[in-house]
Order: structure tokens, then C-alpha cells, then sequence
């Protein structure tokens, strides 16, 4: 049963009009098999360009015109090649190459297929090929994809963000609800006191009338406002902190939770100084605005409302001078905001900058000293440093000359609403304890006004953190578990089945690589650096999926074990040997955290690593890793076994260290990597001859294929590759002589 | 003493062993012609030949015309051309197209436009290769810069483009360039 293989990529375009009409002449009774565009002419200016396939012909379009027929069967050969920024597809004619059509790194991946379908037709085979619509761009619209996804950012609402940032709070909803309850009946308390100082000044402070019990009353009663005011106020902050704490907590678990879900191939893309950023500063922001602005924000508007609707109501001449200022200052901050937004993503990209170059460079201190660059490292980050200052610093002076200018212009409507005031009580139109209370309310209102001047500035932040952090969330791990994924416990037969796959989809690193291992038998991995050896590994750990062909562990498709499963059940011992911070038992214990004293030990005596450990005067409990003590490689490889060992895998990955140690070390790693690979199904990558000459079987990459496969002895008479490797090894080891 | 002839007059002494040594290929010796198929292959006197080469720049970014590498269709490498214009004039344009069609890197002359959402960044812009629109994800060095001036930017399909001198450009491109830097 022929399987087509679904490529995520569009291979059948629907040409446009005018294109079509040119074809249909040429076509006669063919079938249109694949048609792709392409954006780069021979010159190598941009075209409008289509290559059309039909069971028999190519036919190039150019701006209209036909460029070029040509039947399939000429060609000798098709390959797609990719540059530096393009792509061309050449043909062989009469043993001559010659380009055919070139195109830009957009149609890079559908070229390569194209160029595997006309390989396929030339030979009469029908090609294997079927092309989905999926692309990374909305078809409505052209604008990418949020990363990952299949999310138009513009042809969906835009309102999303703010929505999904509700989601957010949501489960806080009591304790947001409570601030907001608290926040109304401060209000509510603030609307009091007008009132009582318009008696005051009505009814009580003139000459005359004598009623000093009265005034005491009125005097208290703004006195408990007051007070109400403090009490609540207070309450208010430690219920917001509160708020505020369990926000932060969520959003970053969240962050972090998806960062650890996804897959090695989009992690590699980022440097860890940028992905701290987002985890910390990013949801700061985002839980200050939820937490201060979210909040106080529904209350500006609801006091400025209802604020509002009374003083219309009061005097609405007086209202007007009130609000005057603010259409001015609602199309000034409009106007403002995409300047505000680019001042922001500056900011922050100098920000992250600076961050990234101190990861970098203290990660990297030791070679940093070694070389003797510390001065030059004090240069760059003082460089850095000063650019991030200087945009903080213009910023500043922006915000400090904007907002206090907008503030005013808002304000100014007071002069207006006395001067009019006064010439009302003149003509006996308003009382003085009227005019008081009115500019009281009023008072109230440019709060909030300005509050919503500031408003972009907050929201911006918030926004841009919003999308910084929705980048990661809404990003899909490309290594899923299926839908049911089984948990299988391993017993170890692998088995590779036509396997390939590359890094770069369209540049495959392994080319068809099919193997059948028995459980317990141990494969060595060998050939020239960059063979492929590594990718093997990597999918076999399911660090990345195949792209064609399948892997299986005891006949079931890894794909569909769930991960933790799968890799609860694989010892690993790299190269690197990373150690996390801690100590020695916690490192050794990591794969496994329920693991006993006894079990710990154990592991260790296999790796030929508790003696030296017991060496320290910390034993187990001694801190490795960034803050701790130095260990020598050898000392990390063993723990490194003891670690992969403890968990009794039935499969184990191993990488073999290409660093020398002593011989004595070398030897003791030698009988720890014997005793941790017996009985176990084994994938080395072998750079010791003793290690090879152990192994089951030897697998020989060359270029991405299974180039020979074989016993030692075997490979080493056919004088093939292998042989070659063997003793260039050799003469290397004599030529270094014996190691101290 | 007999290495004096690999040894250019302005290059310091260094003291690196010679087994490395660096293969120039020089016009005295080497002769790039174009082939029928409209790629380029040399003969090196006294009998070389390679029919199909492949030229790649040592220092794309810093330096577009010095230290070419010329290398087989294998991939191995046949030497080192230390100047493009120590050769004919002929041969200079047959270099520069075959480099032209490995480093596709249209210049850009003119921003018509810049908008941005969600993290994105839509450039419309004029190139010496003709119009372009296309799409950067603001958050992963899409623009990098080579030199004080100089930048390149990567699209989120793996194009490259190249600013000259970002100051250079009209005031409303660079007003349009400048915060994205």
C-alpha cells in the first residue's frame, strides 16, 4: 500500500487569470500535476514566475510570458540546491548542467520536493508526493503566522490578548473582585465630602449664623470620610499584594512550564538570557498591569462616568470647560501611541542586549581569562550598557516632557470653570458651596483623565510583555505525544525502518537508514565527524521525529510512547557531561528521585566512582555543578554512568568522550562503560578501539547513509571505509605515544 | 626561503608551520571561463582543470571581494582567490555573477513602509532586485548589524537583505530603520 507522503507545504498553486489562459493552448489534453511559483529571474531581479508539471513537460512562466518549455525526459538528473539566500534547481542535459529556475529561500523546502518529483517522472515513476495547504502565511491576508501556530494576528480579534489576559486572572476572580468592591466603596465614600463642605460653605460659615454644633458635626463627618479612607486604603493594599503574588506565580510557572514542554529545535533558537527575560521581566509587567492598572483601571472609568454624568447634570456649562481638553488630548496620546510602542521595543531589545552578553561572557569566563580579553569584556558590556542608558535616558525625557505638558492641557479647563464659577455667583446663578463642590467633583475627574493619558504607556507595556509571552506559550512542541500514547515497558529490540531525516527538512542529514537490533546487542556508531552519528541518537531519544521511515522499540512506533516513558527508560552518558547545582547524590539521583542510599552507591561502585568520592570530605554531599567543586572529566564521566545506570535502562545511548585521561582513569571509565553495557541494548558512538572491537555490531555512516554494517573483524577485511578509520586511529595513537 | 613566492609583500611573517599554507590562485597561473550550462570553470596551468567550480566567500560580511574560496564539485577546496580584481575584467563579471547567484542578498534602496503587530514587523521596501514585501519576527536577531552601518536582515523565510549604510538611506527610510536596530 503506497503511502503518500503529506508534505506540509503547498506543491499545487492555482495559477492566476492570466497565467492560465497561456497554458491552456500548450496543455492540450495534460493534466496540470504541480504548479509552484518563483520569485528570481536569470538576472537575478525579482519575477513573477510559475513552474507548471504535467506527467510529460515543464513549463516556465515569467511575468506573463512563457519562458521555457521542456520535457521531462531530457533531463539526466534534477537537483535542488540551496545558497545563501536562494535556491536553484539545475537540470544535466547531454552530461552539461544549467540552471532552470531559481527562486528565493521562500520556496527553498518545495523545491527540493520538486526536484524528487521530476526525478520520479523522468524515471516513469509516479512521484510519492502530496501536497497539503498548509503554509506559514494567512491565505487571507499574507502576514505570517504567530510562530507555530495557525493564528492570523490581524484576521483574528485583536481583542484576544486582552481576553486571553483575563484568563489569567480569572482564577483569582474573588480576590479581584474584592479590590474592586473595595475600590467602589472608597469611591463611594470620596463622593461625601463635596457635599458636606457645600453646607459647610452654604449654610454654616458666614458671619452671622452661629451654629457652631453644626460645623463640629460637618467637621467630624469629613473626619470619619477621612479616616474610612486610610482604613480602607490600607485594606485594599494588602489584598492587592496579595493579588499580585499568586498572579506572578501563576503566570511564570506557565511560562516556564512551556518552556521545559518544548522541543530542543525551537529552544536552540533562543539564548538563555532573552528566555529569562521572559519569564521574569516580561510577566512582571504583565502582572502589574493585570494587578495595579487591570484594576484601578475599571475604577478610573467608572468614577470618571459617573463623575462625569453628574457634573453635566449639576451645571452643564460649567461640564463643558471640564471636559473641553480632553478631545485634544485623546488624539494627541492616538497619535502617540505607535511612536511609544517603537521607544518600548528599543528599550527592551537593548535591555536584552545587555543580559545576553552577560550570560554569554560568564558562562564563558574561563575562557575569557584564558585568553586574557577581560578588558575588552568590561569594554562591551560598558558599551552595551551605555546604548541601554541612552535609550532609558531619551525615553525618560520623552515621558517627563509629555506627560506633565498632557496634565496641564488637561487641567486648564479649571481656570476656565473659575473664572465662568465666579461670574455665575456674581449673577446669582450658582452658590459658593456649589462652585466648592462642583470644583471638588471636577477634581475627581482629572484623575482619571490623566489616568488614561498615562494609559498607553502602561497598556503598551503590558501589550508588548503580553506578546513576548504568548510567543512561547502559544508555541507548539514539534515533538508531541500522540494522541493515546502507549506506556511500554521496553524490553529493547530497535529497530530503524528507511529513516530519514534532516535538521533542515530539506537537507537530510540521514538518508535511508535501516537497521534491526536485537535486544542486549550493542551497535558502535562510526564515521567522520558530522556523519550523522549524533542525529542517529537524537532520534532515537525522540529529541526530533523522523521525517520519513519510522523507529521502533520492541515493534511499536516510538512515536506513539509517550515521552517521559520512553526516556525514563534510556540511560544517557554524552560527551558534555552537564551536572546540575547541588551535590553529588542529588546529580546521581536525578532520573531517578526515589532511588535508595544502597541503590546510589551501587550505581556508583559500577561506575568505578564512589572511591573517588569518598575522597572528598563531603562524600555524596559534596556541591558540584556552577557553585561547586571542580571535577576533572573523568570524575564527571563516571558520575555521568552512575547517574545513566541507576535507573537499570534498558536501552542505553552513549557518546563516547573524545578527551584523553590518564590511563589509569581511562581505564577505570573502560571497565565502568563494560559493566554499565552489559545486557543492555546499546547505541555507542565508539572513538576507542577497544570499544569497537567490543561492540556486537559496527554501523558505518558515511554522508548520511548505512555504509557498510558488520562485526569488527568483518568490516576491518573488507578494507572499505572502516578499514580507513581504523588506521588513521591507530597511526594517531602511536604517533601520540602512551599517555602519562 | 623558496615560500617567499607564497608569501605577499604585505602580509606580516607569520610564524604558522607551512604545512597549511594558503593556495592563491592567481591570474598568472589560473584562467576562469564560463561554461556552456552558464557556470564557471578553470584551468590552472600547467594541467588543471576543473570543469564545474564553486566559489564561496571566506568573510561574506566583511569582505566581498577578497579570499574567495574555490572548491570542486565535491566540495574540496582547489585555493583561494585573495582579490577578485587581480583578474580580467571578463573574468571579474563571470566571478561576480557566479558569486551573485550563491549570495542572493538584494540591497535595499528605499523603505516604503514599516508596520508591526504582535511581534512582527511587515517591510515594504524597494531593492536593486525590484519591489519587495516581506516579514520579520522582531523577538530573534532578524537585524543584525555587520558593521556600524551596515545591516543585514533576515526574513522569516531565511531571506537575506542588505542595507548598505542604514544612515545613508532618505530620512523617512531611515526614520523607519533606526528604532529596529
Amino acid at each position: 500500500m503506497a503511502h503518500l507522503k503529506e508534505v506540509d507545504m503547498k506543491l499545487y498553486f492555482d495559477l492566476p487569470e492570466k497565467e492560465q489562459d497561456l497554458v491552456a493552448g500548450r496543455l492540450a489534453d495534460e493534466k496540470i500535476l504541480y504548479c509552484t511559483p518563483y520569485d528570481i529571474d536569470s538576472d537575478g531581479k525579482y519575477t513573477d514566475g510559475w513552474m507548471i508539471i504535467t506527467k510529460s513537460r515543464v513549463i516556465l512562466i515569467e511575468d506573463c510570458e512563457i519562458k521555457e518549455e521542456f520535457v521531462i525526459k531530457n533531463g539526466e538528473d534534477y537537483n535542488a540546491l540551496s545558497f545563501v539566500g536562494s535556491g536553484l534547481l539545475e537540470v544535466v542535459v547531454n552530461g552539461e548542467v544549467r540552471p532552470l529556475v531559481n527562486y528565493s529561500m521562500s520556496h527553498v523546502p518545495r523545491y527540493v520536493y520538486m526536484a524528487r518529483i521530476l526525478n520520479d517522472l523522468r524515471k516513469n515513476t509516479i512521484p510519492k508526493v502530496k501536497s497539503t495547504d498548509t503554509e506559514t502565511k494567512c491565505p487571507k491576508c499574507g502576514r505570517a503566522y504567530l510562530r507555530g501556530t495557525k493564528v492570523c494576528t490581524k484576521c483574528t480579534n485583536n481583542v484576544q490578548v486582552m481576553k486571553r489576559l483575563l484568563q489569567v486572572a480569572k482564577p483569582h476572580w474573588p480576590l479581584y473582585a474584592t479590590v474592586i468592591l473595595i475600590f467602589w466603596i472608597i469611591t463611594a465614600i470620596q463622593m461625601i465630602p463635596p457635599i458636606l463642605n457645600e453646607h459647610l460653605v452654604d449654610d454654616y460659615l458666614m458671619p452671622g449664623v452661629k451654629n457652631m454644633k453644626a460645623i463640629l458635626l460637618l467637621v467630624v463627618g469629613l473626619a470619619l470620610c477621612a479616616l474610612m479612607n486610610t482604613l480602607l486604603t490600607i485594606i485594599r493594599g494588602i489584598v492587592t499584594t496579595k493579588l499580585g503574588g499568586l498572579l506572578s506565580l501563576d503566570l511564570k510557572s506557565m511560562v516556564f512550564a512551556k518552556i521545559q514542554s518544548l522541543s530542543l529545535s525551537y529552544l536552540d533558537q533562543w539564548k538563555p538570557g532573552d528566555l529569562m527575560n521572559r519569564i521574569n521581566a516580561d510577566t512582571n509587567r504583565i502582572q502589574s498591569f493585570i494587578q495595579d492598572n487591570g484594576a484601578k483601571g475599571v475604577n478610573q472609568i467608572i468614577i470618571l462616568v459617573a463623575v462625569g454624568i453628574y457634573l453635566f447634570f449639576e451645571n452643564w456649562k460649567l461640564a463643558l470647560f471640564v471636559f473641553i481638553p480632553v478631545p485634544f488630548v485623546i488624539f494627541f496620546v492616538t497619535k502617540m501611541r505607535k511612536m511609544i510602542g517603537m521607544r518600548f521595543r528599543s528599550q527592551w531589545k537593548a535591555s536584552d542586549k545587555v543580559n545576553s552578553f552577560l550570560q554569554d561572557i560568564l558562562s564563558g569566563i574561563r575562557v575569557v581569562k584564558a585568553f586574557g580579553q577581560e578588558k575588552r569584556g568590561v569594554e562591551n558590556f560598558r558599551k552595551l550598557n551605555r546604548e541601554f542608558a541612552d535609550i532609558t535616558i531619551r525615553n525618560e525625557k520623552y515621558w517627563n516632557t509629555l506627560f506633565p505638558i498632557m496634565n496641564f492641557i488637561l487641567a486648564s479647563g479649571n481656570f476656565l470653570v473659575l473664572y465662568f464659577g465666579g461670574k455665575f455667583i456674581l449673577g446669582n446663578e450658582m452658590t459658593i458651596g456649589e462652585l466648592v463642590k462642583f470644583t471638588m467633583y471636577a477634581d475627581y475627574v482629572y484623575a482619571p483623565l490623566s489616568w488614561l493619558g498615562f494609559m498607553p504607556r502602561w497598556f503598551n507595556d503590558a501589550m508588548i510583555g503580553a506578546e513576548r509571552i504568548f510567543q512561547i506559550i502559544d508555541e507548539e512542541p514539534e515533538i508531541r505525544d500522540a494522541d493515546r500514547p502507549v506506556k511500554h515497558k521496553i524490553d529493547g529490540a530497535i529497530q530503524f525502518k528507511n529513516v530519514s531525516f534532516g535538521y533542515k527538512s530539506y537537507e537530510p542529514v540521514l538518508k535511508n537508514i535501516s537497521i534491526d537490533v536485537k535486544k542486549g546487542e550493542m551497535i558502535g556508531l562510526v564515521g567522520h565527524s558530522g556523519a550523522g552519528k549524533s542525529t542517529i541518537i537524537n532520534l532515537l531519544m525522540r529529541l526530533y521525529d523522523v521525517d520519513e521511515g519510522e523507529i521502533l522499540i520492541d515493534g511499536i512506533d516510538i512515536r506513539n510512547i509517550s515521552q517521559a516513558d520512553l526516556r525514563a527508560q534510556m540511560g544517557v552518558v554524552l560527551q558534555e557531561t552537564f551536572l546540575f547545582s547541588g551535590s553529588i547524590y542529588e546529580n546521581i539521583i536525578y532520573a531517578k528521585p526515589d532511588a535508595t542510599y544502597e541503590e546510589v552507591i551501587r550505581a556508583a561502585k559500577i561506575a568505578n566512582a564512589h572511591d573517588f568520592i569518598m575522597k572528598f570530605p563531603d562524600g555524596y554531599d559534596t556541591k558540584v555543578g556552577e557553585k561547586g567543586v571542580k571535577l576533572s572529566g573523568g570524575e564527571r564521566q563516571r558520575i555521568a554512568i552512575a547517574r545513566a545506570i541507576i535507573n537499570d535502562p534498558k536501552i542505553l545511548i552513549l557518546d563516547e568522550a573524545t578527551a584523553s585521561v590518564d590511563t589509569e582513569t581511562e581505564q577505570q571509565i573502560q571497565e565502568a562503560l563494560g559493566r554499565l553495557i552489559k545486557n543492555r541494548t546499546t547505541f555507542a558512538i565508539a572513538h576507542r578501539l577497544s570499544t569497537l572491537k567490543n561492540a556486537d555490531r559496527l554501523m558505518v555512516i558515511d554522508d548520511g547513509r548505512l555504509a557498510e554494517l558488520g562485526t569488527h573483524e568483518e568490516l576491518f577485511r573488507k578494507k572499505g571505509i572502516y578499514h580507513n578509520l581504523v588506521m588513521a586511529q591507530r597511526k594517531m595513537s602511536r604517533m601520540q605515544g602512551p599517555v602519562t | 626561503m623558496n615560500n617567499t613566492a607564497l608569501k605577499i609583500n604585505d602580509e606580516k611573517v607569520n610564524n604558522l608551520p607551512p604545512v597549511d599554507d594558503i593556495r592563491y590562485i592567481t591570474p598568472d597561473t589560473a584562467k576562469f571561463e564560463k561554461t556552456a550550462g552558464g557556470f564557471v570553470s578553470l584551468s590552472i596551468k600547467p594541467d588543471e582543470y576543473y570543469k564545474r567550480v564553486n566559489l564561496y566567500r571566506s568573510f561574506p560580511h566583511r569582505e566581498t571581494r577578497k579570499y574567495i574560496s574555490v572548491r570542486n564539485s565535491e566540495g574540496k577546496e582547489i585555493g583561494i582567490i585573495k582579490c577578485i580584481d587581480d583578474f580580467s575584467k571578463e573574468e571579474v563579471a563571470i566571478i561576480e555573477e557566479e558569486l551573485n547567484r550563491r549570495y542572493f542578498m538584494p540591497i535595499i534602496t528605499k523603505i516604503n513602509s514599516i508596520k508591526t503587530e504582535f511581534g512582527f514587523f511587515y517591510w515594504d521596501v524597494e531593492t536593486d532586485a525590484g519591489p519587495k514585501m516581506f516579514t520579520i519576527n522582531g523577538g530573534h536577531s532578524s537585524v543584525i548589524s555587520i558593521t556600524e552601518t551596515r545591516l543585514l536582515i533576515i526574513d522569516t523565510d531565511g531571506n537575506r537583505y542588505e542595507i548598505e549604510n542604514y544612515q545613508k538611506l532618505d530620512t523617512k527610510s531611515l526614520k523607519l530603520v533606526e528604532p529596529l536596530i
